[in-house]
């Protein structure tokens, strides 16, 4: 059985093969540049693109390894032909998972090797890999995803037995959970730790966003040395309550002229002069190995359910 | 031992009935053929017998085991689908390939004569194949794996009837090498007259009559099959 799978994925895995050739190639290129940089932070844009992309390859591997394994033998009706071979079903499915699981576990693995080697450098200068973005596209979490992304197409193809809707769904949900994991859930692997920070008009001016569409009195985009910071409070007044709306549009409207310089001028001295702080959770960057096993074990859980769930299907369902 | 034993086997879809309360105990060593008209459960009786579904109620058994009840049951039974489904991107040698590597009891020098014998060009893609020709394909697999009972879904109704006739002659001969049964359903009288030696006619989901050819037109003073058959089918209407 494992050989039928390999000769059925040959195509496939050849496929996979050249784009994954072409992607280390550039990345162990873009390595050396990022090694040999007097400032490597230069490339911190380039990687900003990359952890991008490399979000989308647990979506490329689901929909285009995982959703047509088992739909297209559905669709084109040779799960009667292979079935009724000396294989029992619930064996069949195993090792066509095991075989393209592992290839997909593999081919993430390596290209987040090489992504992870290329950045260290940038890494290194801008302290950002525990980012939201950043975090996903280094170390082992890479690989949960790919056999996250795998499974589920597999098994979604197993439960609506059409190729094509498999594929565009699974892609689309694999992104989903792209996005969703890293925003609810992973600022609560561990408990968080708080601190809470003065805004002076300097720290005003560090940050990349100042007020919300609504007008409320919302900072974002601080940044903490050695830490990933999880979640960030309104500004606040000694007292410890929120500024006041009407407080917070008077400096952001009519802040008096002073010449200051700085990303938001007038409005920082202003708002510096209202003795206000902001509370803080946060993820110091220690945690960043524990984060990507617990992801990893987080994505590996979930493909495993799925494992669960095609064995069920598989024993259970009805395919004239 | 039996080929086929069925006790108040019961197959529903959501709403429709396809088999109702069957009773059957098909002695081995025949060929088998299943008829009856269009709907009348003949499908869903062979899909039950090779495990590709589940009896809603009743129990079924096939070669004195429940259907696919495991890698060596799935080993004795070959089955033909209709439509004879192959790889269209793998050549007849693979194929035959694939049934060495998923057969412990696969019978590669049966395999390759009777490709050769049928004129198949091992270097062929499956897709590229006429219908006769992969329905010749679809019997050689189900057949080298040397199972002790043949299964044919309508395997000859897309046929033209030169390729039918020739498909026919080597599901016999198969029959023949291996010292198999064999049950094929059809819903040409004409192929189940040439080639089968016990008749089972379905109507309505249920077993209208079950027995040897040869004693059941004795038995009614027919004296062609085709006339036993529609008597029985057209009995089966009325009730």
């Amino acid at each position: 059985m494992i050989r039928m799978s390999l000769r059925q994925f040959r195509l496939s895995a050849l496929a996979g093969a050249v784009l994954l050739t072409l992607a280390t190639v550039y990345l162990l290129r873009l390595g050396g540049a990022t090694h040999a940089a007097r400032l490597p932070a230069d490339h911190h844009q380039t990687m900003l693109f990359l952890a991008g992309g490399s979000g989308l390859v647990p979506a490329f591997i689901g929909a285009f390894w995982g959703a047509p394994l088992i739909a297209r033998e559905l669709e084109t009706g040779t799960h009667r032909l292979v079935w009724n071979q000396s294989v029992p079903r619930r064996r069949w499915l195993a090792v066509k998972l095991a075989v393209v699981g592992l290839a997909s576990m593999a081919a993430a693995g390596l290209l987040s090797a090489a992504l992870t080697w290329a950045a260290t450098p940038v890494d290194q200068a801008t302290g950002d890999r525990f980012s939201t973005v950043m975090f996903g596209a280094r170390g082992i979490a890479p690989i949960g995803y790919a056999a996250f992304g795998f499974v589920l197409g597999a098994v979604t193809g197993l439960l609506l037995r059409r190729t094509l809707a498999t594929m565009a769904l699974v892609f689309l949900a694999v992104i989903a959970v792209q996005v969703a994991v890293p925003n609810l859930l992973r600022p609560h692997y561990l408990p968080p730790e708080r601190a809470t920070v003065a805004m002076t008009a300097d720290a005003i001016n560090r940050a990349r966003m100042l007020g919300g569409i609504t007008g409320g009195p919302i900072i974002g985009g601080l940044e903490m040395p050695d830490a990933w910071i999880t979640s960030t409070s309104r500004l606040r007044t000694a007292d410890g309550r929120v500024l006041s709306d009407a407080a917070f549009d008077t400096c952001f409207s009519h802040a008096p002229q002073t010449g200051a310089t700085g990303t938001f001028g007038d409005i920082a001295v202003c708002l510096g002069r209202l003795d206000l702080h902001v509370d803080l959770a946060y993820q110091p960057n220690r945690r960043f190995w524990p984060f990507q096993w617990i992801e990893l074990a987080l994505y590996l859980g979930a493909a495993a359910l799925l494992v669960a769930v095609g064995r069920w299907r598989i024993r259970r369902g009805t395919f004239s | 031992m039996h080929t086929l034993r069925a006790e108040r086997l019961t197959k529903r879809y959501r709403r429709r009935a396809a088999l109702v309360d069957c009773d059957l105990a098909v002695p081995s060593g025949h060929i088998v053929g299943l008829v009856g008209p269009n709907g009348a459960g003949k499908s869903t009786l062979l899909q039950l017998a090779c495990g590709l579904i589940a009896p809603t109620s009743g129990t079924l058994e096939v070669l004195g085991a429940r259907p696919a009840a495991g890698a060596a049951h799935l080993g004795r039974v070959g089955f033909v689908a209709q439509d004879t489904p192959v790889y269209p991107s793998f050549s007849v040698a693979d194929h035959l390939r694939m049934g060495a590597w998923l057969n412990p009891a696969w019978d590669a020098a049966l395999a390759e004569r009777r490709i050769a014998e049928v004129g198949l060009d091992p270097a062929q893609k499956a897709g590229r194949l006429s219908g006769g020709q992969r329905a010749q394909l679809a019997l050689t697999i189900a057949a080298a794996k040397r199972p002790e009972l043949l299964i044919f879904d309508e395997p000859a109704a897309a046929l033209d009837p030169l390729a039918r006739d020739a498909f026919l002659r080597s599901l016999v001969g198969f029959v023949g090498e291996l010292g198999a049964s064999a049950v094929l359903s059809s819903h040409l009288l004409g192929d189940v007259e040439q080639v089968c030696d016990y008749l089972i006619v379905l109507g309505a989901g249920r077993v209208q009559v079950a027995g040897p050819v040869r004693q059941l037109l004795a038995d009614h003073r027919y004296t062609t099959l085709e006339q036993l058959v529609l008597a029985y089918m057209s009995g089966a209407v009325a009730r």
